[in-house]
């Protein structure tokens, strides 16, 4: 493994990682606003279990970044 | 030939029969001034309204592509007494391609197996990338569920209304008054929308926007109907002066 990726690259990994879940989470969160907006403009019988959905969504994406940290 | 003698009744090439005319009966005075009149009015306004009831018939399923009269649906500038009459969303079978890729991406995990590049990265890399496809997965299938759940058409008994939040940072909303709609069109083209009978809808209107357009919509030529029936009674309110 050290031959054909080195310390180097999976530092890089390990970054690159970091950044995508840090991105992820601002992601997640702008999902949780529009979720949030839409159902402010239609109203519809399952919009609470979609609120619900992209909460769960978005902690999830939190979630990821100190697993990064721990685990690369 | 005997001409009619009533010119504002009858128009002037008009025959009428040659048999002596019964003398009229007079008329029964109402107590109440006027309300016989009002009550036909009425009846004209109810029956359209329940062709429109008739066509649209009853929707079971809440997740349904075609809400008919919706007990639980609301939108954010509905006037208070306005009826919400149908709820259009995309046909069911447009779905069909985000589900499949969907269920691709839920497989592909366990095709990494099979990768010999990754099985030169230590184990809790390869979790971490597996939980983070699948986080990627559900926003895919989250935002095309959001796409279609709250990509709505709206028909009430005063307007239609199109909303449509084409991604996630992008919303456009527009309505145009029943009175104002002079022409609806609709295109069932394809495979497809033939067999499972959906299409597009163009309502050519005299509003701000000349033309709104609804896409794949289930049922075309019933919504062109149920909008032609609506354009019906909005003339009969015009001519009674009843137009709000």
């Amino acid at each position: 493994m050290t031959n054909l990726f080195g310390a180097y690259i999976l530092t890089t990994a390990k970054f690159l990682s970091i950044f995508g879940s840090v991105l992820y989470s601002i992601f997640a969160f702008v999902v949780v606003r529009q979720v949030t907006l839409m159902c402010k403009n239609v109203y519809d019988k399952f919009n609470s279990i979609l609120i619900t959905f992209s909460y769960i969504h978005f902690f999830t994406a939190l979630l990821l970044i100190p697993l990064t940290l721990i685990f690369l | 030939m005997p001409r009619t003698k009533d010119l504002d009744t009858v128009a002037p090439d008009d025959l009428i029969s040659a048999s002596p005319r019964k003398p009229n009966k007079p008329k029964r005075s109402h107590p109440q001034g006027g309300k016989p009149k009002k009550q036909t009015s009425k009846s004209a306004d109810q029956q359209y309204r329940q062709k429109v009831y008739k066509l649209i018939g009853h929707t079971k399923h809440p997740l349904s592509s075609f809400l008919a009269r919706p007990k639980v649906f609301d939108f954010d500038d509905r006037d208070g007494e306005e009826e919400i009459i149908l709820v259009l969303r995309r046909h069911w079978f447009t779905n069909l391609n985000w589900i499949l890729v969907f269920t691709l991406m839920l497989i592909f995990p366990s095709f990494l197996d099979f990768v010999p590049l990754l099985e030169s990265f230590p184990p809790r890399y390869n979790l971490l990338f597996v939980i983070f496809w699948y986080l990627i997965s559900f926003a895919v299938a989250f935002e095309n569920f959001l796409s279609w759940y709250f990509n709505v058409f709206i028909v009430t008994e005063e307007r239609v209304v199109d909303i449509d939040f084409n991604n996630l940072l992008n919303k456009e909303i527009s309505d145009a008054k029943i009175s104002m709609i002079q022409d609806v069109t609709y295109t069932v083209t394809g495979v497809s929308q033939t067999i499972f009978n959906y299409g597009d809808v163009f309502i050519q209107t005299a509003a701000e926007i000349p033309v709104i357009e609804i896409s794949q919509i289930p049922n075309p030529n019933t919504v062109a109907k149920i909008l032609q029936q609506m354009r019906l009674e909005e003339e009969q309110e015009a001519l009674e002066g009843r137009i709000k």
